[in-house]
């Protein structure tokens, strides 16, 4: 008995070997915006490595937009980032007319950088209010959707449609604006800065957000820029790209505006440069109703679509979908054979559309470089060293809609 | 919609309804038919937005032509995307649905 | 500098590897064979006066009965400090589908050829992670090439078909009639007419 109490007084001291093992944050999580699965390799709490799984909302807009025309393409690029889908219809708009060499009137320039400017806002109120909403703080969400609301309500005067809108066309916009939308939008902008200044007094000096999201996610600028990362997330690290001012189009050339960047490179940075962009967004949009000219909001040789009727209605009816609707088109000779790549400033960073044309009325490969498919291509590199938590503040702020990642 | 008597619970064991939103592909397919799976009876499904309903604009070869190929919908709520106004119609529409039902889920009910 | 200006300095530092300078809508291209692809790219990428460090987009074109090589990649280059851009386009023929990866020069490059690799089964050598991304792993066949069905051909997924079968076969449980006959009316239509 006594040696077997000294003996169990004994401290027995065993090697406890750690291994890494794989935590899979799947397609149906909360936090994470859309059909994401992001499998994180963990060392206790620190992410040795990321590896992100997209794909689960690919639709095959690229294969589509071959046997589609110019004109009906135009409604699957709203679908691409739903969030903000004029700025989507807007870059494919100014794509298109670059490839036939469409020159756009002037009223049309401006409606577009509008509408361009006010789904900077939704897109910009959206991406605060997720991301608020992953790190903690409730109340801005409620606060941004608020103003979300506004914005969709004066979208649906101008063209029917909250989300999905189809409004600008090749060749300008479908619809003209009324004088009451665009006193709407002003009383808007003359308020709206006061509600940012709302949103910036319950988060800018809170500690818990500082602590929570300065020094993560550090991105130097060397390696932003070979990440292929653009936008505000390129931005925050002290790169001076902006589509808008690099290779202006629209009536961006005609306003007066600047380019918020910012610094370090962590996440505090990149939602400085974002907030600061809706107050920039807020001045372009009243300039821009200012100097609003009168005159045509559509360029007369544009493709559209021509509703059959008479003789062109037996022809349509008999003939396949795609090659009866070409037949149907204005007799162009803007359909040239050749290839382009034009980009333009969405909210989440650079869209570009590479036209390959052959001479027909139907793009012969339509391909879009979207921003969030790169960033999220770029989440390992950002991600690594990180904590678990620090990861969802990461994917908040670099912003990305699974819709535009998987086409 | 608290005052129709829906709340919004995170977790599939825990919840009657589910509403299958936006473009399912067959990527993602056995995913949903996962979360389905895991609803206890008994359990409706709403189909909301054209492409669940039928597969929408997009007829490719990665899209599943409507969520009903592998699973059954009670409700189809339409539109590009659904006003919330049909959304909330639709959860009405489930609702007297489940009142007229007769032995469906048992002998019982 | 002029785009057609960088396309000259190109064909003179690698006169045997430019083909053909195309212009198109004051956006120049230069069609390039694929055998010293990284190398040049580097040259474009570190050389003072052109300094083209954004890689704006890589993707992959299908000329299937247009042209002779059937494949090419494209890459959109542009520079941030000096502000000019140029388009690269690498033919790939069908049965040497392959191509050095650039990954050396843009870490973000790496996705974009994942999926070029995804969508048209061009392989690209010395790449980390050769997988696909948009697709399922399983997945047969190259969807963006022109001898590729838009919906598929009828043919599913693996993965899909066994959903489909799970499906079916998890309605052999249903004992009250979950699955209802969609020509019955559920007596929703009469309660609105009255």
């Amino acid at each position: 008995m006594p040696e077997n109490k000294a003996e169990s007084k004994e401290i027995v001291r065993e090697e406890v070997a750690y291994e890494p093992y794989t935590i899979a944050m799947g397609p149906q999580h909360p936090a994470t915006h859309g059909v994401l699965k992001l499998d994180l390799e963990l060392d206790g709490e620190t992410i040795l490595n990321c590896k992100p799984t997209v794909g689960f909302l690919h639709r095959g807009v690229e294969k589509l937009a071959e046997n589609l025309s110019y004109a009906q393409t135009l409604p699957l690029t709203d679908r691409l980032d739903y969030i903000a889908s004029m700025a989507n219809n807007v870059a494919y708009s100014i794509a298109v007319e670059k490839l036939l060499g469409i020159e756009v009137p002037m009223r049309a320039k401006y409606i577009r950088t509008i509408v361009m400017e006010m789904a900077r806002l939704t897109g910009h109120l959206l991406w605060l209010a997720t991301h608020a909403l992953d790190i903690g703080a409730m109340t801005v969400f409620l606060y941004c959707f608020r103003e979300r609301e506004n914005l969709l309500d004066m979208f649906e005067e101008i063209c029917g449609a909250r989300l999905t809108t189809s409004y600008t066309c090749v060749g300008g916009v479908r619809q003209d604006v009324t004088g009451h939308f665009l006193e709407a939008l002003h009383a808007f902008t003359d308020d709206f800065p006061s509600k940012i200044a709302e949103y910036e007094t319950l988060i800018d000096k809170n500690r818990i957000w500082l602590k929570r999201t300065q020094g993560v996610g550090i991105v130097s600028a060397k390696d932003a820029v070979s990440l292929g990362l653009t936008g505000p997330t390129l931005r925050g690290s002290g790169v001076d790209y902006d589509v808008r001012k690099h290779m202006p189009y629209d009536a961006y050339p005609y306003v007066d505006f600047e380019v918020p960047i910012g610094s370090k490179g962590d996440v505090y940075d990149r939602y400085r440069c974002r907030m600061e962009e809706m107050h920039q967004s807020n001045s372009i949009i009243r300039q821009c109703i200012e100097a609003l000219p009168t005159g045509p909001i559509r360029s007369p040789d544009a493709p559209d679509i021509v509703m059959p009727y008479g003789e062109q209605k037996r022809v349509a009816a008999d003939a396949t979908f795609a090659s009866g609707v070409i037949k149907l088109m204005k007799d162009n000779e803007h359909y040239i054979d050749g290839d382009v790549y034009v980009s333009a400033e969405v909210p989440k960073g650079e869209l570009g559309f590479y036209f390959v044309s052959d001479g027909r009325g139907v793009p012969y490969r339509m391909h879009i470089r979207s921003p969030s498919y790169i960033h999220i291509g770029a989440l390992p590199f950002l991600c690594k060293g990180q904590m678990v938590a620090d990861v969802i503040a990461i994917i908040g702020s670099v912003d990305v809609v699974l819709g535009e990642c998987d086409r | 919609m608290d005052r129709f008597g829906i709340i919004f619970r995170a977790s599939p064991r825990q919840s009657d309804a589910m509403i299958v939103a936006g473009t399912v592909t067959q990527k993602m397919a056995p995913v949903v038919r996962r979360v389905y799976d895991q609803m206890p009876e008994p359990r409706y499904v709403i189909a909301m937005g054209s492409c669940a309903c039928s597969g929408g604009v997009f007829k490719t070869y990665h899209t599943v032509q409507g969520v009903d190929e592998f699973l059954p919908v009670d409700v189809y709520v339409p539109g590009c995307p659904p006003r919330p106004e049909a959304l909330l119609e639709g959860f009405i529409q489930l609702q007297q649905k489940m009142m007229k039902e007769e032995m469906r889920w048992s002998r019982w009910r | 500098m002029e785009p057609l200006e960088i396309a000259n300095r190109l064909k003179e530092r690698f006169p045997e590897q430019v083909l053909e300078v195309t212009e198109c809508r004051d956006q120049v291209g230069i069609i390039v064979k694929k055998d010293r692809i990284v190398e040049m790219l580097r040259w474009l990428h570190d050389d003072p006066s052109m300094q083209l460090d954004h890689l704006a987009d890589l993707c992959g074109v299908d000329y299937l009965g247009k042209k002779d090589v059937r494949f090419e990649v494209v890459y959109n280059l542009y520079s941030i400090p000096l502000r000019h851009r140029i388009r690269i386009r690498a033919q790939v023929p069908e049965d040497d589908c392959q191509i050095e990866s650039v990954t050396s020069i843009w870490m973000g490059a790496d996705w974009h050829e994942r999926e070029c690799f995804d969508l048209f089964g061009i392989t690209f050598n010395n790449h980390p992670d050769m997988r696909r991304v948009l697709l399922p792993e399983d997945w047969e066949g190259y969807p963006l090439r022109k001898d590729y069905p838009l919906d598929g051909g009828g043919k599913n997924w693996r993965g899909y078909d066994e959903v489909l079968e799970k499906s079916k076969r998890l309605r052999k449980f249903d004992f009250y009639g979950q699955y209802q006959d969609p020509t019955k009316s559920t007596g929703l239509e009469e309660d609105a007419r009255k």
